[in-house]
């Protein structure tokens, strides 16, 4: 364990100093508040919630916690999956969630600044109003932008446009000494040294504090219809997957569903789907400038579908009735969490290993008595395991889920997946890395770590060991 | 009932929007670059026809007036499992309000009879007045009965039903033929399938104008108009309020206090 300093009266005086009385708190509310996110990690309270409003608040902050070695934790609208925002030794809980502005939507050059407590969902809102799209769309749409870049957040659009990273041209950021850089800019291409912006993207709060980004937008096409795909297997909606690619018809979003997962949303959202009878489902959606272009697209679909052996699907193509059709699939994390005590493995395996992840794990939840919920970006094999406590009890869930975390892990890596797609491994996975990396990655990156936290005093504890 | 019954089902093609934009000069609804989609109402009647057809037999006709442009939301409803559609269109029925819209509509429900029932939304997105099931019902001199929230069945030339309305629910029974408007919560529309769009592709969407139904020009579009828009403007949304947060106790005292405080109670 790292020696750290305390937060003594004195210091949360300077805090005091730097950004408010206002914002420096040491309720028990406030601490439990920012104790957790929204993975199943037991909380961690920081001794106090500091929540700056600028980059140089930001900057003095850190300079402060590094002179008194006080580890601080950033922040941002805590929904992470995997305990990257817990502070795990106490100190400075570093909420940004004041710094919510939209700074810019430049039309001319498709980017936006934006702060790093911006959430998901304003921006998404802000630039539609302009006919633009920030394509990142993870199913925690209350995430901040600060979040998302932190773990290199994808969500369903991942098959067409990428995830995150690809459309993080800039950053600011704060180093934990205090020192601010800049990194790239309102700039589409950048070979100019070290990507330091790509290192500090994913790299979940542990080398710097990300005070501004600069992301690229795309123009909004204009149109878009969602189908809802019913299987007699995992086999035929993956081969279905496999065949809407090969005929170079590009989805911007292909979701797996299994029927546990389409009952379990009609539970929660106390309504019903179109069809909860069979054992897989695909939701596949499409987008075009014109309703030609959708409809061109539609066909090739259904052209496939029909031929994998699918019956037929539903085709929802007015903006309400896709609605509801997703909100079918983005209530999954919480309509399981309504129900049962939850956690996840968010693989990435190769696309046309999905169906062998799926079965593995399948079998994995028989073999252990625990309920495991596939729920997958099927376009770009990210898979998500749900996996619920279902009858057992806490002793036994808690022996079980280790176990069943680490078989699903093996069984992606066996796979030549990964062991996270996009919540990071923060607290929760860390210790799986080895696994999938040689000791020499981890001791770069160790190295890495080192160079910008010569004191470790940046989010420690998380997703390696020094 | 073993022939089973005729549904018509009335539809208008609406903006997909949900806030109407209208030029102040005209009092004209822009549609220019906005979607057209079925009326999210009428969608539960279309919805409400194809339930009867499953449960006692026989034919959903559907029938809209507008534009030549409105043919796809009719052959939306072909898509849904409707039987037939037809499109009153003609330059005379432009501009028509409530009255002149369901005197044309009465004219073509006379054609395409025999009907049993006449199912409409509760009302449009885009002119939200709900008057042209009821005054469809006058011209056609048969019952009518709006804010229905389900069937509970039919038999013996009756209907019987039930209606939402704000002091509780109220158990009809109407003799048939009868035109019902149908409100949000008697069902759940469900969605077209892709079998379903690929014959609805071929389907004949039929035409009626003014010279089919032989109707009187005077009582057609904006002539038969008694209707005169004299001002249109968006309401201002009420603003303020006060948020309160707290347990279901902590709520509920807060509100019993201010009531109090307002001298409501």
């Amino acid at each position: 364990m790292p020696e750290y300093g305390q937060v003594t009266q004195e210091l949360r005086g300077k805090l005091e100093e730097i950004v408010g009385d206002k914002h420096v708190s040491e309720s028990p509310e406030d601490l439990e508040k920012h104790a957790i996110d929204e993975s199943l990690e037991p909380p961690h309270p920081p001794e106090v919630v500091v929540s700056p409003g600028s980059t140089e608040e930001v900057s003095a902050v850190m300079r402060l916690a590094y002179s008194e070695r006080i580890p601080v934790t950033p922040q941002g609208s805590r929904t992470g999956l995997s305990g990257g925002s817990h502070p795990v030794f106490g100190g400075i809980a570093l909420n940004l969630e004041r710094m919510n502005s939209i700074l810019e939507i430049d039309e001319e050059n498709l980017m936006a600044v934006v702060e790093p407590g911006v959430l998901i969902v304003d921006l998404h809102a802000e630039t539609e109003k302009l006919g633009l799209l920030y394509p990142p769309d993870p199913g925690q749409e209350s995430g901040s932008l600060g979040g998302n870049i932190s773990t290199n957040a994808g969500g369903v659009r991942g098959m067409k446009y990428g995830v995150t990273r690809d459309f993080v041209h800039g950053l600011e950021a704060v180093l934990p000494s205090g020192e601010v850089i800049t990194m790239g800019g309102k700039i589409v291409k950048n070979s100019t040294a070290y990507s330091l912006l790509d290192l500090i993207i994913g790299s979940e709060g542990t080398l710097a504090v990300v005070t501004k980004a600069t992301l690229r937008l795309v123009p909004k096409p204009r149109h878009t219809a969602l189908v809802f795909v019913p299987f007699d297997s995992t086999r035929d909606a993956a081969n279905t997957v496999s065949e809407i690619v090969r005929r170079k018809v590009v989805p911007y979003a292909l979701e797996y569903m299994p029927r546990h997962a389409v009952e379990t949303a009609q539970r929660y959202l106390e309504r019903k789907l179109p069809d909860d009878s069979h054992p897989a489902y695909l939701l596949i959606a499409v987008e075009g400038n014109t309703v030609d272009e959708v409809e061109s697209q539609l066909e090739t679909v259904g052209e496939v579908c029909l031929e994998m052996g699918a019956e037929d699907a539903y085709v929802a193509d007015t903006a309400a009735k896709q609605e509801q059709l997703w909100e079918g699939r983005k209530c999954l994390f919480d309509a399981y969490k309504a129900f049962w005590e939850i956690d996840e493995v968010d693989a990435c395996v190769p696309r046309k290993h999905i169906p062998d992840y799926i079965e593995g794990a399948e079998v994995a939840a028989e073999r252990h008595g625990v309920i495991v919920s596939n729920v997958g970006h099927a376009g770009d094999g990210n898979v998500h395991s749900i996996i619920a406590r279902g009858e057992l009890d806490e002793e036994t869930w808690r022996e079980v889920l280790d176990a069943v975390i680490g078989e699903l892990i093996d069984l992606a890596l066996s796979l030549g997946g990964t062991i996270s797609g996009e919540h990071g491994l923060g607290l929760a996975k860390k210790r799986y890395l080895p696994r999938q990396v040689e000791e020499a990655q981890i001791e770069l990156m160790r190295g890495i770590k080192r160079a910008f936290d010569p004191h470790n005093i940046l989010n420690p504890g998380k997703v390696f060991d020094l | 009932m073993s022939e089973g019954l005729n549904v018509i089902v009335c539809i208008k093609q609406v903006p997909e929007t949900t806030e109407v934009e209208f030029d102040e000069e005209t009092g004209r609804l822009k549609r220019e670059g906005v979607d057209a989609v079925i009326n999210p109402f009428d969608e539960y009647a279309v919805e409400e026809g194809l339930q009867i057809k499953e449960k006692y037999g026989g034919t959903v006709k559907v029938l809209s007036m507008g534009p030549p442009q409105a043919e796809s939301a009719l052959r939306e409803t072909i898509a849904l499992g409707c039987d037939e559609a037809y499109l009153a269109t003609d330059r005379a029925f432009a501009g028509a309000d409530t009255w002149a819209t369901s005197y044309t509509l009465g004219l073509c429900v006379e054609k395409i009879a025999p009907y049993d029932i006449v199912i409409c939304g509760l009302k449009t997105t885009d002119g939200d007045t709900g008057q042209v099931g009821p005054e469809l019902a006058q011209h056609l001199g048969v019952p009518h009965v709006c804010y229905v929230n389900k069937i509970l069945g039919i038999a013996d030339g009756k209907i019987r039903l039930t209606r939402l309305l704000d002091d509780g629910v109220e158990t009809l029974e109407a003799p048939l033929p009868i035109v019902i408007s149908v409100s949000k919560d008697i069902n759940q529309p469900r969605l077209a399938t892709l079998r379903g769009r690929m014959g609805a592709r071929k389907a004949e969407i039929k035409q009626i104008t003014s010279k089919d139904v032989d109707a009187d020009p005077a009582r057609l579009g904006l002539d038969g108009s008694p209707t005169r828009v004299v001002k249109i403007f968006t309401p201002t949304p009420l603003e303020g309020g006060d948020v309160v947060e707290g347990t279901p106790e902590e709520l509920a005292e807060r509100i019993f206090q201010k009531l109090q405080e307002c001298k409501v109670i």
